[in-house]
């Protein structure tokens, strides 16, 4: 019945390069007649195959259709995805459609994507490749992302935008991949980096371009040389540090846009951080960068909610809780503050379950002086001896409450993780496990089942990174990381567009221990729980501490052991960080 | 788009079902639903409305401007009919009143006789152009351009399409076209040119004027240096971006059989001898394919352009 159809797969000639017949002169431009679609019509005719002249009307009508429809100035994919975006729930937001229109139809597809964190850059950045894709303006598309959202990004292009991509494998996906996803760190590698020189894109975009702000790396140079059309690049931090950096970034999508450095330095950089002409400057940014932020109002992200639950320790988990604490300063005092890691895990994980501090004694029991492993051969027994754990007993009581909603239980560690699970598959509640040991079909088809008839799921930040849970609104954080931004990533998961609920946030909180102290840094001096603090990772960079945030917290927390000391220092520690959020917003970032 | 969306069922033999109020039903197969949806789809009932309220109500396929399944019609029919054969039957012009017009174009001075008649087809090709034009946004507008392979004349007359009918005719009562497929798609675009030559150029001196701007903030940029490659990567990725351009390209194409009436004669002048000759007269566009000059030395106005 449909023998028409059988051949359409060997007569369709869009995948060969079309040969110019014809050059015209105009006056104003230059007009040149293909072969493309001659080529298909004499290779029908050698065939002798010609369709009925109903097929050919009704052909005619639809070509006509089309056209019309490309001259809309308004987005095609608008209409084209209203379906698929109602069936997996995406809704767009004014601000994401806004950019796109000024993307394609203002800044001719050479464009940094600066939203501010969770406003939806990849939604653009999707919408945008798509509308061109419908325009039939792009072909040979790249996109180059850290290797850990390479998936995705597969992902968000194939469900909101039916954009089937392939991620790189290997060299022949670069030549014969139309939509390649593939990691910049191989990219920009040999042999990658010299194929992909000799291809000429239609549409690169890349994400995380922060990563090149420095024009003498490698990934700024490869990403340079790349033969592009169109370009976009996504970053939530254009610039962090110094203004070179958002001159660089720039001078990779439009060299010239703001004249030569020299030029820049004189007209617009007062010193490396603060602008010069700031009012021409934007304008001049204006050109080729949008930036939505939160404060403008551009999206209302519903509220967070946060609930403390202190859990008092039995006499016994205190008693162990003080002698890890105290073995943990003992060691610090021996081996310095260089090897400081190790520490900092059981510290934690004190707080966290004692099954998870065993393990790590027991390896840390392999490099210790023969002194010390009495000690901590005691400590284990005594470890295994504890039968109760205080936080999973409030744990089980909170989802006791919470019965009807979904909810997520966050942990750090592995161990605790399986922990939880035990407890809580005993006291007769379903859970699943999710972690960064699963396959990416593993992570999904978790997902899909905590959504559907899930009802707990235990889950270390690792396993949750790139993935989202809107239809989440409850999490429970069974132990606090002590970087803010391993916090954020966490509610992240859930407090994102396209929650349309409150997050409710529940934070166990082991009374005196560390947790009080870390508890009382995120929640009432940096505020973290309840507002989203954008450019978290340039606020960090910006303090320049030299050290991680986390060792930054161990160092105050082993230099005093008075608690009243403690807290006067995580006070101090905490006044740094909120000043040095009031420098980033005041300086080179009041220009975006 | 109803209509097509109707017609692409009926030229597949299938009825769509209305079975409810704005929802129709059709049994489409597993090729049909792969041409559609991807080779993974197999074949199912196929709901569809145009109507956005039963599509959430029944959830039925929505069909309206830019839904996918719209999209989806669209792509499976304009991947057909890239080329067609119909031709115009002789039984649609009544011959004696054509033999009549023949001889009395003749002239009033002198004889003829018609030996013989015959009925050829003439071939006229009909082209559906892209032409797409690329200054800061892309335009495009598609035109028929039709070319009578036999004199290279493109056409430029309403076409009487409903005289049309499906499929060609016998390969023997085909007169040999005297231009190919690509001198006569050339042919076609020489038309247009002169067609687009005579309309407003704004779109491209403006992607000129952004064009010169860019290449100066290169130029800037470089400070100088523009002999050097990345300088020269630079500026053709500005250009490819930026430059007017304007192509064209076919997006399918019908071979058009027209009907001929040829008349062997014998006409007799005034003065001099009897000479036997052959007219061939095309009754669509009204044309005489030998030069009658030759015959009658009339006046060329009369016999040489179409009426």
């Amino acid at each position: 019945m449909y023998q028409f159809f059988a051949d359409i797969a060997s007569r369709d000639p869009k995948n060969e390069s079309p040969a110019v017949l014809r050059e015209i002169p105009f006056p104003h431009f230059t007009g040149r007649v293909i072969d493309r679609g001659l080529k298909q019509i004499i290779r029908d005719l050698r065939a002798k195959h010609f369709d009925t002249w109903d097929w050919y009307s009704l052909a005619t009508r639809a070509d006509a259709f089309v056209v019309n429809q490309q001259k809309s100035t308004e987005l095609l994919a608008v209409e084209y995805l209203k379906e698929r975006w109602k069936q997996v729930g995406v809704v767009p937001y004014p601000h994401q459609l806004q950019t796109a229109r000024r993307v394609i139809f203002d800044m001719q597809g050479q464009a940094i994507l600066a939203d501010e964190v969770g406003l939806g850059k990849t939604i653009e950045a999707g919408l945008i490749l798509k509308e061109y894709l419908l325009r039939g303006l792009v072909k040979k598309v790249l996109i180059l992302t850290p290797a850990s959202l390479l998936w995705q990004w597969y992902q968000e292009l194939h469900e909101k935008f039916g954009i089937i991509a392939s991620i790189q494998r290997s060299e022949w996906d670069w030549r014969f991949s139309d939509i390649l996803i593939a990691s910049l760190d191989t990219a920009k590698r040999d042999p990658h980096a010299s194929l992909i020189a000799t291809i000429p894109y239609d549409l690169v975009i890349v994400d995380e371009a922060h990563k090149l702000k420095n024009s003498s790396t490698v990934s700024y140079r490869f990403v340079n040389s790349i033969q592009k059309k169109y370009c976009l690049m996504l970053t939530a931090t254009p610039v962090q540090n110094d203004l070179k950096e958002l001159y660089n970034l720039i001078a990779l999508i439009k060299p010239g846009q703001l004249g030569s450095y020299r030029s820049f330095k004189e007209k617009f950089m007062q010193d490396k951080r603060t602008p010069k002409n700031p009012q021409e400057l934007k304008v001049l940014l204006r050109g080729v960068m949008v930036r939505n932020q939160r404060d403008t109002g551009v999206v209302q992200f519903t509220k967070r909610i946060v609930h403390p639950l202190i859990v008092s320790l039995t006499p016994k988990e205190q008693e162990i809780y003080d002698r890890v604490t105290s073995f943990i300063r003992d060691r610090s005092r021996r081996s310095g503050l260089q090897n400081i890691l190790p520490l900092i895990t059981l510290q934690r994980e004190v707080c966290s379950t004692f099954l998870a501090t065993a393990l790590t004694l027991e390896k840390m029991m392999e490099n210790l002086e023969p002194d010390h492993l009495s000690e901590v051969a005691s400590l284990l027994k005594d470890l295994a001896d504890v039968k109760q754990n205080s936080k999973c007993d409030i744990l089980e009581r909170l989802i006791e409450e919470l019965k009807d909603d979904k909810i997520i239980v966050f942990t750090e560690y592995k161990a605790s993780q399986e922990y939880i699970r035990y407890r809580l598959e005993r006291a007769g509640y379903k859970t699943l496990a999710f972690d960064g040991t699963l396959s990416r079909g593993k992570k999904q088809w978790i997902r899909h089942l905590f959504q559907k008839e899930g009802q707990v799921l235990v889950s270390t930040e690792s396993g949750g990174e790139g993935l989202n849970f809107q239809f989440c609104n409850q999490i429970v954080n069974f132990d606090l990381p002590w970087n803010p931004m391993r916090l954020e990533q966490r509610i992240g998961r859930v407090h994102r567009l396209g929650q349309s609920r409150d997050v409710h946030i529940f934070n166990l909180l082991t009374k005196d221990t560390i947790e009080e102290h870390i508890m009382y840094l995120l929640h009432q001096k940096i505020n973290m729980f309840e507002t989203i603090i954008g450019e978290l990772d340039t606020i960090l960079l910006h303090l320049n501490l030299g050290k991680s945030f986390e060792s930054e917290i161990m160092e105050i927390f082993l230099a005093h052991e008075e608690q009243e000391k403690i807290r006067e220092k995580i006070d101090r520690f905490g006044d740094r960080f909120v000043k040095g959020q009031a420098e980033v917003k005041t300086s080179a970032w009041d220009l975006l | 788009m109803k209509q097509m969306v109707f017609d692409f069922f009926k030229l597949l033999h299938l009825e769509p079902v209305e079975i409810r109020k704005g929802v129709w039903q059709v049994q489409a197969d597993d090729d049909l639903m792969k041409e559609l949806d991807g080779w993974r789809a197999q074949g199912r009932l196929l709901q569809f409305t145009f109507d956005k309220k039963a599509a959430e109500m029944y959830g039925a396929d929505l069909i309206c401007p830019g839904s996918y399944r719209l999209h989806s019609i669209v792509q499976v029919i304009r991947r057909q009919g890239i080329l067609s054969q119909a031709h115009i039957p002789h039984q649609y012009f009544h011959e004696p009143s054509i033999r009549k017009k023949v001889l009395s174009g003749l002239g009033a001075e002198g004889r003829a006789y018609v030996v013989n008649c015959s009925l050829p087809y003439a071939q006229y090709l009909q082209f559906e152009i892209l032409v797409e034009e690329k200054g800061l946004q892309k335009k495009e507008s598609i035109h028929t351009v039709m070319v009578d392979l036999s004199s290279g004349r493109v056409l430029k007359f309403a076409f009487p399409y409903h005289l049309l009918r499906d499929g060609g005719v016998g390969i023997e009562a085909i007169r040999k076209r005297k231009l190919g497929f690509k001198q006569a798609f050339l042919r076609a675009t020489e038309h247009l040119q002169e067609i687009i030559e005579a309309t407003d150029h704004t779109w491209a001196r403006e992607a000129t004027d952004k064009l010169t701007l860019e290449e100066a903030k290169l130029r800037e940029f470089f400070q100088g240096n523009s002999d050097s490659n990345e300088y020269r990567a630079k500026e053709d990725e500005i250009k490819q971006r930026l430059a007017p351009t304007l192509t064209m390209d076919a997006l399918r194409s019908a071979l058009l059989l027209i009907p001929l009436y040829q008349y062997r004669l014998v006409v007799v002048p005034t003065r001099g001898k009897e000479q036997s000759k052959t007219l061939t007269y095309d009754p669509v566009s009204n044309w005489y394919l030998q030069d009658l000059d030759q015959i009658t030395g009339d006046s060329p106005d009369r016999t040489s352009t179409h009426h």
